[in-house]
């Protein structure tokens, strides 16, 4: 997926552990294991500020969007 | 009704179908031992022809007509263990999975093949004595054409219920 997410480095930022965030969130650490693998396909926008809020960081510090990947995928 | 345990429609189908597969089992058998008997259909007459047996005739025709009785049971067998799959799934509480999909497609070409083989077997008594019609209905097109549909329905749930477990 072109979109990737970049969970694992904010929590390590935030010296924050999954668990925590798990806690904090209300989300199951099998759903935000999910999130950091990046096997996800969709995100609430409800989950995202519950993350944004807790991190205390912006959306964009957690998603990223790979151009190249998408470029890829689009010429297959 | 519910949908899944015990007295369940599920449960009840489930049921109907292991009772039709067992007898399709018994008629696959049946028809294995005629293939092996029918050979020596005359001898056998023979041998109970004191005991008020007549004789036995057995000509390509009898052939052709087992063999269409073949593919009929053998095309019944295959529909109703698909359908006991997808039954499974159901009775476990996830039906929208890809193999549904695939069971029910499955179920269709089956179907195609069983009926365009009735439709080959049909022609086929018409070079020779065998009495098979040369018979199809629309309502048999028409399941078949729903059975795919079916199969599409499936594919795009398994991909909707993918998702959505996978919606953090």
């Amino acid at each position: 997926m072109a979109i990737s997410v970049k969970l694992d480095r904010v929590l390590l930022d935030r010296g924050m552990s999954l668990t925590e965030l798990s806690e904090r969130v209300g989300v199951t650490i099998a759903n935000l294991s999910i999130l950091k693998t990046g096997k996800a396909k969709a995100i609430r926008f409800s989950t995202l500020e519950a993350i944004c809020h807790e991190l205390k960081c912006q959306p964009g510090d957690i998603l990223f969007f790979d151009d190249e990947d998408s470029a890829a995928k689009a010429a297959q | 009704m519910r949908a899944i345990g015990k007295g369940s429609l599920a449960s009840i189908l489930a049921m109907g179908l292991n009772i039709i597969r067992i007898v399709l089992w018994i008629g696959f058998i049946g028809l294995s031992i005629a293939v092996v008997v029918i050979p020596f259909a005359s001898v056998i007459a023979g041998m109970f022809q004191g005991f008020g047996g007549g004789e036995a005739w057995v000509d390509g025709a009898d052939y052709i007509q087992i063999a269409y009785q073949f593919v009929s049971v053998g095309v019944m067998l295959f529909v109703v263990t698909r359908l006991l799959e997808v039954l499974k799934t159901l009775r476990f509480g996830s039906p929208f999975v890809k193999e549904n999909a695939e069971h029910f497609r499955t179920v269709g070409y089956a179907l195609l093949i069983g009926e365009g083989a009735k439709i080959a077997f049909g022609f086929l008594s018409l070079i020779t004595s065998a009495d098979i019609e040369i018979d199809t209905q629309p309502i048999t097109w028409l399941a078949i054409i729903t059975v795919f549909v079916l199969a599409e329905v499936f594919h795009e749930g398994a991909r909707m219920k993918e998702e959505q477990d996978l919606t953090v």
